[in-house]
């Protein structure tokens, strides 16, 4: 029995060290960004290169507040992350559920279809997008954003959280609703409760990807005011010109904090989270 | 699967709708009328600069500039949509010729009278703004590369005067990690330096290609001993950062360099471009200009708005503040009359330079010369491909893709 | 099927189908719509500008011309567009298979019985995936290869090595732009897989392991089978995307003006300098939906597709 213990704690403790060591690899590009924030100099490149810069300054930090209006994007960026998972949960999880309990005509074949969408090279998207959202002018506009972000991650939250539904077994629903519960009862009292962990990692992939998403940002919006959080760090990105690499960097650090808090926060929930698992049928 | 062909139709009739409806007229307001849209993707201090002026010299008119990302390409997408288009940008001339081609430029002389323009504007500015006999550009500034060297490593009396001593120095000097002279070696801008020089082009004023000319190819093929001598990674970051940190005693670069140089406290030099020993011509390289370009929906329905921003950015304090800010020259004659712009180095190096610069060409053509021209360079200077073919390959390519713009 | 709904099924009549039918398309209308929208609609209008000749010169007045940009079209796949998709190929299988194995292998990891960490791990491992892409990518190429200044190069040095150009040569620079990937796209694939490993019955492994299966075994016979369906969905995806791929390979060797040297094309790196550039909307037009249709033929080709429910 003891031994069966230290073996265990042996595997561990091997477990732990690969782990770590992946992180550290993870970390390289990352901790170069962080040093060339705290640097003094304005360079992302120099020959004498080391992580422990010899002047630690946290001015680039400062600069990132005070000099650009990044509260103002930080609110942006929120507001459409929020609207946009609500958005996304609101129409998917119907959606979802309906494809996961439902055989109807034409399921089968917008199912297969869905995935195949994703085989459009969409680089020429963009001029499209613009002729439909100008002449409802929705060009410069958040809910112009917020309709395209939804529609873009709608075929992700629609195949993910079904497939979670395909798990959850059926009798409990038929149970209810033999004593009368209304469709719209049964997702809201038994199911989204049993679904709560793809529901949450539904939520934070759209939310990641509103949060990162610059090219529709910059495309459609106009003005600095108007900015997201990547777009805002787009405009902010040093050229040859001008700019500064060192503020880019702290930028770029301090614009995936709040994904990682979120992430951290949501482990919990995300528990057994994706597509599949806790409920066993 | 009858459901879906009426869902496809459904959107099929959507979009005719969406799209039908896309035009229509607009009246604008007094307000609408009396306020300007200005795209720009300037450093901060020089849309300040920029905005200031504006300010004091059109104070009853809004002007608001907007930083715009991709720029060039949002253009593209929003053409002359009074709903999302500024009414005018800022920006180099070389992309007059697409938007023009497009039709969403106003001829600027629609809006101020030739003669004012011929007699305020240094004379090859003006050049670069025409486009098939209009110009579409009120030229603000123009900028240019310039040879620059770090005193600490290359004292004045060293600095090449022709371009056989400037490969002697690289020889001498290129050892340790430290080199010579380095630049972006492998980018059509600062290649055509060399290719100008030997009485080559990228593409003539005619829009021909000029990739396979024997003056290029003879270029290239001079080149390519200075390339051997430079560093492998031709983009901009590596080469400044070994300037600026004094790795390299002098390379080619724009003004921005000279300032960024110097407030690091570089004790920098500008020289005249090294003479081809061959040719007896100076490396010459591409000029720039900068300015406003009018989009036709704000020429056609804010005329009055857009020519007091016009004739405003026409005075000479206009140029005079961003010269101070930027370095770059001013593009109307009476700002060099002003002292501190007379006595800046940099400006009056560029402004002697454009003697013997080549505008960039702006026809809609180029958007696909810049491509295979690095492509070609690349091949060349990098992969140590035969200089003459891929010449021969790059002049074949570019003018199949150009074929193919029509 | 499930055997409720044949049941349901046989007892419905006709007209409560109907109905049932008419729900199901109420109950996913907005989600169906938004993709409709956001999604095909672009492909739509892509196929008809592919029929028109928009371009620089007639870029609010083009006309119908029917298939002359698909015949301009099949031109550019000529041998450069073949090496190319074969490259493509490639680099999806590389890809696929490396993150597939690593984020399943690092995944168990997490889910080793007693790891304490297990949350600090997971939030770490995602960070790649906290910032935009673009950022990543120029970290990566500034920051590590870059051959005067890269940290890869400045450890080659202090180890007595002579400096790399790492992205200079063909097979290098695939390595390399390999390895981003990996660290952009493992985040996801990690996220996935875990999710999935959780939701295999224990029980299964218990039985297994009295029967004296190894490692290996329990593997292949008992978590592979059982977490397929359910990450199939986001495989197929991501093999999309992996044969997508732009960002990676275009900004870190071919981006104007920061070309290094190496001649990696993917299709869309290829149709990009080859057809793209030319500002010609309609022609660009007609390569994407061959493009389109190469991709949906290929995924046919190796039966691609996800599986419903075990």
């Amino acid at each position: 029995m003891k031994h069966r213990k230290r073996k265990q704690q042996v595997k561990l403790a091997v477990v732990n060290l690969v782990l770590m060591l992946v992180c550290i690899v993870t970390f390289v590009p990352i901790l170069y960004a962080f040093s060339v924030s705290i640097n003094e100099q304005n360079s992302l490149l120099s020959s004498d290169f080391s992580f422990i810069p010899k002047e630690v300054t946290l001015e680039n930090y400062r600069k990132v507040f005070t000099e650009e209006p990044v509260v103002l994007w930080f609110r942006n960026s929120l507001f459409l992350a929020v609207s946009t998972v609500m958005i996304s949960l609101g129409t998917g999880i119907p959606a979802a559920y309906i494809f996961s309990r439902r055989r109807f005509p034409g399921r089968n074949a917008i199912l297969q279809m869905l995935i195949l969408l994703y085989a459009f090279p969409s680089l020429l998207s963009m001029t499209a997008l613009y002729k439909l959202l100008s002449p409802m002018g929705l060009i410069n506009t958040k809910t112009g954003l917020i309709i395209v972000y939804t529609g873009t991650m709608a075929v992700f939250a629609l195949w993910n959280m079904k497939g979670y539904f395909d798990t959850i077994p059926i009798e409990i629903e038929e149970a209810a609703m033999i004593d009368g519960a209304s469709p719209l009862q049964i997702v809201r009292r038994i199911v989204l409760p049993l679904a709560k962990p793809t529901v949450a990692v539904t939520a934070m992939m759209v939310l990641i990807y509103v949060w990162n998403e610059y090219i529709f940002a910059i495309n459609f919006m106009t003005g600095e005011n108007t900015y997201t959080l990547a777009a805002g760090l787009y405009s902010l990105q040093a050229n040859e010109t001008s700019g500064s690499w060192p503020v880019f960097s702290a930028a770029s650090l301090l614009v995936s904090l709040p994904i990682l808090v979120i992430f951290f926060a949501m482990q919990k929930n995300m528990a057994s989270g994706l597509t599949s698992g806790g409920v066993k049928g | 699967m009858k459901k879906l062909t009426a869902l496809l139709l459904s959107i099929a009739i959507l979009t005719c709708i969406l799209c039908g409806c896309g035009a229509q007229g607009a009246s604008l307001t007094e307000e609408e009328k009396n306020t300007v849209v200005i795209w720009h993707d300037k450093e901060e201090a020089v849309s300040e600069a920029l905005s200031d002026e504006l300010k004091r010299l059109v104070p009853d008119v809004t002007v608001q500039l907007e930083y715009k990302s991709n720029l060039t390409e949002a253009l593209k997408m929003v053409g002359n949509d009074p709903k999302a288009a500024p009414d005018m940008y800022f920006f180099a001339h070389d992309k007059i010729g697409v938007y023009a081609e497009m039709g969403i430029l106003a001829p600027i002389t629609d809006l101020i009278d030739k003669e004012t323009l011929t007699a305020s504007c240094v004379d090859m500015t003006l050049d670069a703004a025409a486009y098939k006999g209009e110009l579409y550009q009120l030229p603000v500034y123009f900028e240019t590369l310039l040879f620059l060297y770090n005193r600490l490593y290359m004292p004045d009396e060293k600095v090449p005067g022709t371009t056989e001593e400037l490969y002697a120095y690289m020889e001498e000097k290129t050892r340790g990690g430290h080199y010579g002279f380095v630049e972006q070696h492998s980018t059509a801008y600062y290649s055509a330096g060399w290719i100008h020089g030997f009485g080559g082009c990228i593409m003539d004023e005619n829009g021909n290609v000029g990739l396979s000319s024997p003056e290029t190819v003879r270029a290239l093929e001079y080149h390519k001993k200075f390339v051997g001598l430079m560093p492998g990674e031709s983009e901009y970051a590596t080469v400044n950062t070994l300037f600026q940190e004094g790795k390299a005693h002098a390379t080619i670069g724009g003004p921005w360099l000279v300032s960024a140089s110097r407030a690091a406290g570089m004790d920098l030099g500008i020289a005249p471009m090294p003479v081809i020993d061959e040719t007896q011509i100076p490396i010459s390289p591409y000029m720039g200009v900068q300015g406003v370009q009018v989009l036709k929906f704000a020429a056609e329905n804010k005329t009055e708005a857009v020519k007091k921003v016009l004739y405003a950015l026409m005075q000479p304090e206009v140029g005079i503040s961003l010269a101070r800010v930027s370095g770059c020259a001013p593009a109307v004659e009476a700002c060099y009359e002003n002292d501190e712009v007379a006595s800046d180095d940099v400006v009056m190096a560029m402004r002697e330079m454009a003697e013997n610069t080549i505008p960039m060409p702006n026809r809609p053509e180029m958007d696909v010369m810049w491509t295979v021209a690095a492509d070609m360079l690349v091949n060349i200077n990098m992969s140590g491909q035969d200089v003459k073919e891929s010449c021969a390959a790059a002049q074949k390519n570019a003018e199949e893709l150009i074929k193919k713009m029509q | 099927m499930k055997k409720s709904d044949i049941k349901s099924d046989i007892k419905s009549t006709k007209k409560k189908k109907g109905a049932g039918t008419a729900a199901a398309y109420l109950w996913s209308a907005p989600s169906l719509l938004l993709i409709c929208l956001i999604v095909v609609f672009p492909i739509f209008y892509t196929g008809y500008i592919s029929l028109t000749n928009m371009n620089v010169y007639h870029w609010f007045t083009y006309d119908l011309i029917g298939l002359d940009n698909y015949k301009e079209a099949l031109l550019v796949f000529d041998s450069g567009f073949l090496s190319a998709l074969f490259l493509t190929v490639v680099w999806t299988a590389v890809n696929m298979l490396l993150q597939l194995v690593a984020a399943y292998l690092l995944a168990s990891l997490l889910n080793t019985k007693g790891l304490k960490l297990r949350n600090c791990y997971r939030t770490l491992l995602i960070f790649p995936w906290a910032m935009p892409g673009y950022v990543s990518i120029l970290l990566w190429k500034t920051g590590m290869f870059n051959s005067q200044f890269g940290l890869l190069n400045q450890w080659m040095e202090k180890m007595g090595f002579s400096p790399v150009k790492w992205l200079a040569d063909d097979m290098s620079a695939f390595i390399c732009c390999t390895i981003v990937n990996l660290w952009l796209a493992l985040p996801f694939m990690i996220t996935i897989i875990d999710g999935a490993l959780q939701s295999v019955d224990r029980s299964y492994y218990e039985s297994a392991l009295l029967d004296g299966a190894d490692w290996m075994q329990r593997t292949w016979y008992i978590t592979i089978p059982a977490i397929r369906p359910i990450i199939a969905p986001s495989v197929v995806i991501t093999i999309f995307t992996t044969f997508k791929q732009f960002d990676v390979i275009y900004l870190l060797t071919q981006q104007a003006g920061a070309k290094t040297g190496a001649h990696i094309h993917t299709i869309l790196t290829y149709a990009y300098e080859n057809a793209f550039i030319t500002n010609n909307y309609g022609y660009s037009s007609a390569v994407s939906m061959i493009i389109f249709v190469i991709l949906i033929v290929f995924s046919y080709g190796i039966n691609m597709k996800p599986k419903e429910e075990s």
